[in-house]
């Protein structure tokens, strides 16, 4: 039976995990697991560890363990640290080993995803039997190629078999945030129903349900999420980034937010890629001037 | 006594039944002729077309006039009928019944709505058109009346009878009747109506107020002179008389004595002191009005004349006759005239000669006069000038043609006859060389070169028929018959060279000698000097002039157009003219000719298309970079222009419909840009198209994609085969085993030898005997066997044929998949590659260079190539998969195998929103929002010339960061970037655009509020400051109706206004505290010329006020009360704050005591002025000045080209397309 599934033990650690909630995660009582459960739930929770950034101490914690799954976890721990070169050998290595191993094909997925190496992530992650965490993985991969198309057919694919389970209700609320329209209101409903239960509330589906409302344009509804998750975690990079966009869109200035962003998060995506277009726009400038000087 | 002169100029001449009336209409080119016949015919004299006829009348039409504003015209017919028409729907509108005999003439009234007719029923009726009544019976006449005529301003009527008497009528009492009328009792009502009934005999309304006797017989026509107090008139006793009037009598004055027949017609010349008249004796005849005598005359073989008209406005007269009408002119109007270098000389109406310098726009004094050259009527022909010798030579067809030899005095000093004239008989005179002339007599047939001291050097015979001669060269001549033109050299006295044109009138050599235009009415002959024809073109048009551009394009005028030719024929319309002019000289956008008074004129031109075609016929690239830069040439005829002039491939870079821009690409074999546009459209035609040039091409891997899209999957299979493409092949086969294609699948195996497949297949489908067989022939022994065993015989029961050897499939030699085959260099031009390395940051400067030599053009086409295939490749890989997911759904499950199959190798990633929202939109936001910053700036360099992008910096930036969310999604992974769009709702990704930040609501309600606010509490810096940025956003901005545009627009001037205002007052308050301006009288001056700027953009109402205390108080300070008058006086115009008007009331109060000025200052209150944004100066209304595309801030012409000092980004006098922001 599988362990994750409503009426399994570790749905709840499962949940906690997927919803953001990582301390609950990590905090989540193991003791009275069936046997054949511990490993999973251990793997869990250190990767919930990891999110949280505590990715030496995951390395120490899995040292010398043989298990695919541990060894799965450190690769992913080695990227979390900043090794990537190392988690990419470790995950290839453990990719053609161990290659139909669930957790390895998530976790090493994830790892050559974040090398950005898709294909091998994709082809490894195509080998899952009835994973829904690879399916999650593999829509992400495919909406990170902007292939909607087929992150579409995965979701329905997985709706078949997988019905209302939590992630499939993320990955198809991650779609939707691609596809816009009505697609928009429903992953709405999904992010809100989530941050707004204080069961399973977390910083991540706050943002979510901000980026939802941003989407809809909804701007003060959005704002005020953000403040909410404000409350939680000031120093959240992702929360950061969706406050400027959202009050560059509103027009107000995002100077300080910009600051705290490069002293948190000096390499996200956003400010490589500001600092990309800046470049792109001075160089595209200097094609022009005027025929003659003032 | 007469002069006859046998070149009537015949504009147009109509065949017909007699014509017995006649009308010009004022301002078209039209004449209505009315027919013995009982037909209307109206005419296009220009284009000698009829436009329609009018067939109501019973018998012949006599009378007929256009009215001069409305689209009506009335004829009187022998119908007794007067009927008025409307030429616009083509129909009679209304008829006048009440003469009782044949109506004569008919005439509208100049400004009220009357008719005058006269009938042979002895009377003169007026008519009121509009309610349509008989408002006047003028009787008196004993005889027929056979003419009447209003007066061209006063009330004054004139008649002609064959009671041999003209008689002039008083109409003013007929006037204060019917004009005006102002309340009356009821007595005087009374008292009219029966005055009416008792006008009947005791006519009061029009009375004879002279009659003037002196014609022998009856009179037939009678006419005013336009301006003076004559009369003339035309009889049967042959004469055409000359009568004078003053307010108490008239009397005659002289007779013109010629016709030998009735006079029927005659008029005065509407401009020139002439009178013209035609009679039974088929002659028209030009009389001198100031002596009587004849001045020219003109006789018709046949055709008694019966009628004669002229134009109001033009030099244009028409005659009726026996057989048609003529349309005709009495002289040339042509002014004789040559250039030379920057000068160019030419003869007035007065036959005074002047020049006119093309440099400094400048016209000199007379230089001489001629009047006593040839005929005082008769203008001079043409003019030759000489260099060297600053002498003309003047030629005149008076007296069967004369020339004149004249010295030019230096400059002019007013009117100077030609004192040392040399003359002599001749049709032609020119120069031919420093010291040489050339005389053409026509009668003899004889050309004389002469000397200067006009003695003969040499005489020459010239080809039999030659009527005219022209400069051909230096000691050429080129002469002129009327089937063809010859080059004739004067020292080997022979004709080199013969071409055959016919009815050529004149030539015009380029400036650089090298090509001559030969032109005809209808026809322009472009030949070399060596006359060998370069081209030839016809226009309906009659042609009038030409003139060479420096670079060799021939502009010629018709008469309505100025139009150009290459010398490869092409031509086009460069403008439309409003009257006739004769080009001289085109300098760039300038065009000097001369008008039909002589008067020289300067038109600009837009020489953009022909010098782009001139470009392109003569490859020169850096030009027509140039030009595609600086000018928004675009259009579809420019397109199609290119294509069919086999330029596919330069016309590709003005397109922006992808479905032509396919076209052209395959025209071109430029297949990136087809595979890129194929992509865009995707339709199944485009695609095998594609297949078929890229075939040609030998470019398989486009080849590859396109069946693909096609899912032409035995081609493909094919395809992959011959480029030993073997891995692909398994592929095929593969997917053939999901479609369970079993023709496929066996192809596929056939093709890879993969023996054991086909068996498999053979056994799937049952075909056991020839799995047997495939087994047995490749000698698979333990395949039979289980074969046999499925089957349940043994091999004795089967009997095989005899066996050959296996197939086996050739083993590719070359890797081909693996690269394209290095074809030829498309036509991949340098102009395509200047092009793009325009956008690649190349400037002009660097490109003649490999320009210069056809070698270079070999290389970069080599290393373009590689380039090409290299992207090609990338765009493959990329495309590989997205190639299948979009087409129809033959096989929906075979397809995601596929895919999946494909993108484990090559990426799968596809573009993602950013990129479409640059393709669906055409704004330059949209493009920023995608992160396209290289094309919104194209965009908007095109729109508003925009070249300065620095302050549009953070613009662009906030609208990029505005465009995506990060949205945490699986731990461990960078968070999903979703893209913001304001299409909410949208879901097409062919229509999502993107979010952009500050929109024109919130510009409006929040930014320009703050703007405001920030005026009213005197913060200018940081007014400045937001109205700058309001610019900024507004640039890059989108908007969701055109209606907004407006908004859009508005908000942009006011910004600029407001942007204006406050840099003239901070400049104003830069120039130093209020001591230090004071003590320099210069800064004084300045800061009060500013602050009464600060006063002129169109502020608030409100923000006016504040403007206008501010000047009032510094005017006032510094006493100059005029100024300090003219802003209270505005100030209490706009009204408003109580006591800022009580103030200004005060103000105004003391002022007017003493308006005057202390100090000079340069401001006009009562000019129309704007600021100029660089200068702070006013640009006075009528002045040139130049305007920022965008914002619209004007400036004077000076500043063209530099950087609009209020948007801070776009280059003034640049023109654009216009700011887009609505798709």
């Amino acid at each position: 039976m599988d362990p994750f599934s409503a009426e399994g033990e570790l749905l709840n650690l499962h949940n906690h995990f997927h919803q953001g909630q990582f301390q609950e995660a990590v905090d989540f009582d193991t003791a009275g697991l069936s046997p054949e459960n511990a490993l999973p739930a251990r793997v869990l929770s250190l990767r919930a560890q990891i999110a949280l950034g505590q990715a030496e101490d995951v390395i120490a914690d899995v040292q010398g363990e043989k298990e695919p799954e541990l060894l799965a976890v450190s690769a992913l721990a080695e990227l979390a640290a900043g090794n990537e070169s190392k988690a990419v050998t470790f995950a290839e290595g453990l990719a053609k080993d161990s290659g139909e191993n669930s957790v390895v094909q998530v976790l090493a997925g994830t790892v050559l995803q974040a090398a950005r190496n898709s294909e091998e992530a994709l082809a490894l992650l195509s080998k899952h039997q009835g994973n829904l965490e690879a399916v999650a993985l593999i829509i992400q991969i495919q909406l990170q190629q902007n292939r909607t198309d087929l992150a579409l057919k995965e979701v329905q694919a997985a709706r078949r078999w997988a019905q209302d389970s939590l992630l499939v209700n993320l990955a198809e609320s991650w779609v939707g945030l691609r596809m816009g329209g009505e697609k928009y209101q429903q992953a709405f409903y999904v992010f809100e129903e989530l941050a707004q239960a204080a069961a399973t509330s977390s910083v991540q589906s706050v943002i979510s349900q901000a980026v939802a409302e941003i989407h809809l344009g909804r701007l003060d509804e959005a704002e005020a999420a953000l403040q909410q998750a404000t409350a939680k975690d000031p120093k959240q990079a992702d929360l950061i980034v969706n406050n400027i966009v959202l009050n560059t869109i509103a027009g107000k200035d995002t100077t300080e937010l910009k600051s705290t962003l490069t002293s948190v998060a000096p390499n996200h995506h956003f400010l490589t890629d500001i600092q990309e277009k800046s470049e792109l726009f001075d160089k595209a400038a200097t094609k022009y001037s005027a025929k003659a000087a003032a | 006594m007469a002069s006859s002169s046998p070149n009537m100029l015949t504009k147009f001449e109509s065949k017909s039944s007699r014509a017995k009336g006649i009308a010009f209409h004022p301002k078209r080119p039209w004449i209505l002729v009315s027919l013995h016949s009982s037909t209307i015919q109206l005419w296009d004299y220009r284009m000698g077309t009829l436009i329609d006829r009018f067939e109501e009348h019973d018998g012949p039409v006599r009378g007929i006039d256009f009215h001069k504003t409305q689209p009506l015209f009335v004829s009187g017919g022998d119908d007794y009928k007067i009927k008025v028409w409307s030429y616009q729907t083509r129909r009679c509108l209304f008829t006048l019944n009440g003469h009782l005999d044949y109506v004569r003439t008919v005439f509208f009234h100049h400004e009220l709505p009357w008719i005058i007719s006269s009938s042979d029923d002895q009377t003169i009726r007026i008519w009121n058109w509009q309610n349509r009544s008989l408002i006047c019976t003028m009787t008196g006449h004993n005889h027929y009346t056979m003419c009447a005529q209003f007066h061209p301003k006063d009330d004054l009527v004139v008649s002609a009878s064959l009671d041999q008497s003209v008689r002039v009528w008083d109409i003013s009492g007929l006037r204060k009747k019917h004009s005006a009328p102002t309340s009356m009792t009821f007595e005087d009502q009374m008292s009219r109506a029966n005055q009416n009934q008792a006008d009947m005999f005791g006519n009061t309304d029009a009375v004879v107020k002279f009659v003037l006797e002196g014609h022998d017989r009856g009179v037939n026509w009678v006419a005013f002179h336009p301006t003076l107090p004559l009369i003339v008139s035309a009889g049967d006793d042959r004469l055409v008389k000359l009568w004078r009037m003053s307010e108490t009598k008239a009397w005659e004055v002289d007779t013109c004595r010629g016709h030998f027949q009735n006079a029927s017609g005659c008029l005065f010349h509407p401009h020139q002191d002439l009178i013209l008249s035609v009679g039974e004796d088929k002659t028209i005849r030009v009389w001198d009005l100031n002596k009587r005598t004849s001045v020219q005359s003109f006789k018709r073989e046949n055709d008694r004349f019966w009628v004669i008209a002229a134009h109001p406005e033009i030099n244009l007269f028409a005659a009726g006759h026996d057989n048609g009408v003529m349309v005709f002119k009495l002289e040339r109007e042509r002014p004789a005239s040559a250039f030379y270098q920057n000068n160019l000389f030419f003869i007035t109406k007065e036959k005074h000669v002047r020049s006119y310098d093309f440099q400094k726009n400048i016209e000199s004094p007379t230089l001489l006069t001629l009047k006593k050259l040839g005929s005082p009527w008769v203008p001079p022909r043409t003019l030759s000038f000489n260099p060297a010798e600053r002498a003309i030579l003047v030629t005149s067809p008076a007296d069967g043609g004369s020339y004149e030899l004249i010295n030019l005095p230096r400059d002019g000093t007013g009117a100077i006859d030609g004192a040392d004239t040399k003359r002599g008989q001749g049709n032609s005179a020119v120069f031919v060389a420093r010291n040489r002339f050339a005389v053409f007599n026509a009668s003899n047939q004889q050309i004389d070169i002469k000397d200067l001291s006009n003695s003969t050097t040499k005489t020459i015979k010239p080809p039999h028929g030659t009527t005219d001669i022209y400069f051909g060269g230096t000691g050429n001549l080129l002469l002129i018959t009327p089937s063809a033109v010859h080059l004739y050299d004067i020292q080997q006295k022979k004709s080199v060279a013969e071409l055959a044109v016919s009815g050529v009138k004149y030539i015009v050599w380029s400036n650089d000698g090298l090509y001559a235009a030969l032109l005809s009415k209808h026809n322009v002959t472009i030949v070399t000097k060596a006359l060998e024809q370069v081209s030839t073109l016809h226009e309906t048009i009659r042609i009038k002039s030409a003139t060479w551009d420096d670079a060799g394009v021939l502009l010629y005028s018709t008469l309505n157009h100025i139009k150009y030719t290459l010398l490869n024929g092409d031509n086009g319309i460069v403008r439309t003219l409003d009257q006739t002019v004769y080009l001289v000289r085109v300098k760039a956008r300038t065009v000097y000719c001369l008008d039909r008074n002589a008067k020289p004129k300067i038109l600009n031109i837009d020489p953009t298309e022909y010098r782009f075609k001139m470009a392109l016929v003569k490859r020169n690239y850096e030009e027509m970079l140039q030009i595609i830069k600086n000018s928004s040439l675009v259009g579809q005829s420019i397109i199609s222009y290119l294509q069919k002039k086999g330029y596919p491939e330069i016309a590709l870079q003005f397109v922006q419909d992808p479905q032509t821009r396919f076209e052209l690409a395959i025209e071109c074999g430029n297949l990136d840009v087809a595979v890129e546009m194929a992509k865009q459209l995707d339709k199944p035609k485009l695609w095998s198209r594609l297949t078929t040039e890229a075939l040609a091409h030998g470019n398989h891997q486009i080849v590859e994609m396109t069946y693909q899209k096609l899912r032409q999957f035995d081609k493909l299979s094919f395809l992959y085969l011959s480029t030993g493409d073997e891995a692909k092949l398994g592929r095929m086969a593969k997917i053939a085993e999901h479609r369970g294609d079993f023709t496929a699948r066996f192809q596929n195996a056939l093709y890879l030898g993969d023996v054991t497949d086909r068996i498999q297949m053979f056994k799937e489908i049952d075909l056991y005997p020839l799995a047997f067989m495939t087994a047995k022939s490749h000698g698979l022994e333990d395949e039979c066997e289980s074969i046999l065993e499925a089957t349940g015989l043994t091999e004795e029961q089967i009997t095989l044929p005899s066996m050959g050897s296996p197939l086996t499939p050739p083993k590719p030699v070359v890797q081909t998949f693996k690269a394209n085959w290095p074809t030829k260099a498309t036509s991949q031009s340098f102009f395509e590659k200047a092009l793009l390395g325009q956008v690649d940051g190349l400037t002009l400067e660097d490109e003649p260079a490999a320009a210069s030599n056809g070698l270079g053009f070999d290389d970069t086409g080599d290393e373009d190539l590689t380039n090409r295939n290299g992207n090609l490749e990338d765009a493959d890989d990329d495309e590989d998969a997205a190639g299948w997911d979009m087409g129809d759904d033959i096989v929906p499950e075979v397809e995601s195998d596929f895919v999946n199959v494909e993108s484990t190798e090559a990426g799968g990633a596809a573009s993602s929103e950013a990129d479409l929202w640059a393709r669906n939109s055409p704004l330059a936001a949209d493009h920023v929002a995608g992160g396209s910053f290289e094309t919104a700036m194209q965009l908007l360099n095109r729109q508003v010339g925009a070249v300065n992008f620095e302050p549009l910096k953070p613009r662009f930036l906030e609208i990029y960061e505005a465009s995506k969310t990060y949205l945490p999604a699986s731990a461990g992974l960078p968070p999903l970037i979703n893209y913001v769009r304001r299409t909410v709702d949208e879901t097409d990704p062919r229509k999502v655009l993107p979010i952009i930040p500050q929109d024109i609501e919130s510009l409006a309600t929040y930014d320009l509020q703050k703007g405001y606010k920030a005026m009213q509490s005197n913060k200018l810096e940081e007014c400045a400051q937001i109205f700058k940025r309001m610019l900024f956003a507004l640039l890059v901005n989108t908007v969701s109706s055109p209606s907004e545009v407006v908004e859009a627009k508005k908000l942009i001037t006011s910004a600029c206004e407001y942007s204006i205002a406050m840099a003239i007052e901070l400049s104003r308050r830069n120039l130093g505290s209020n001591e230090e301006v004071a003590k320099s009288p210069e800064k004084l001056k300045r800061s009060l010329e500013l602050s009464a700027y600060f006063t002129i953009p169109k502020l608030e109402v409100a923000h006016r006020q504040l403007t206008l205390v501010s000047a009032l108080k510094s005017a006032w300070t510094n006493k100059n009360y005029n100024s300090a008058l003219s802003f209270a006086n505005r100030m209490l115009a706009n009204g408003g704050n109580a006591k800022m008007l009580e103030n200004a009331r005060k103000t105004k109060a003391q002022c007017e005591r003493n308006p005057n000025d202390t100090l000079e200052i340069e401001f006009d209150q009562f000019a129309e002025f704007d600021i100029c944004a660089a200068s702070h100066t006013p640009i006075y209304s009528g002045s040139p000045f130049e305007v920022c595309a965008f914002d619209g801030s004007k400036y004077h012409s000076k500043y063209k080209g530099t950087v609009c000092t209020v948007c801070e980004v776009c280059e003034v006098g640049k023109n654009g397309s216009g700011l887009k922001l609505v798709a």
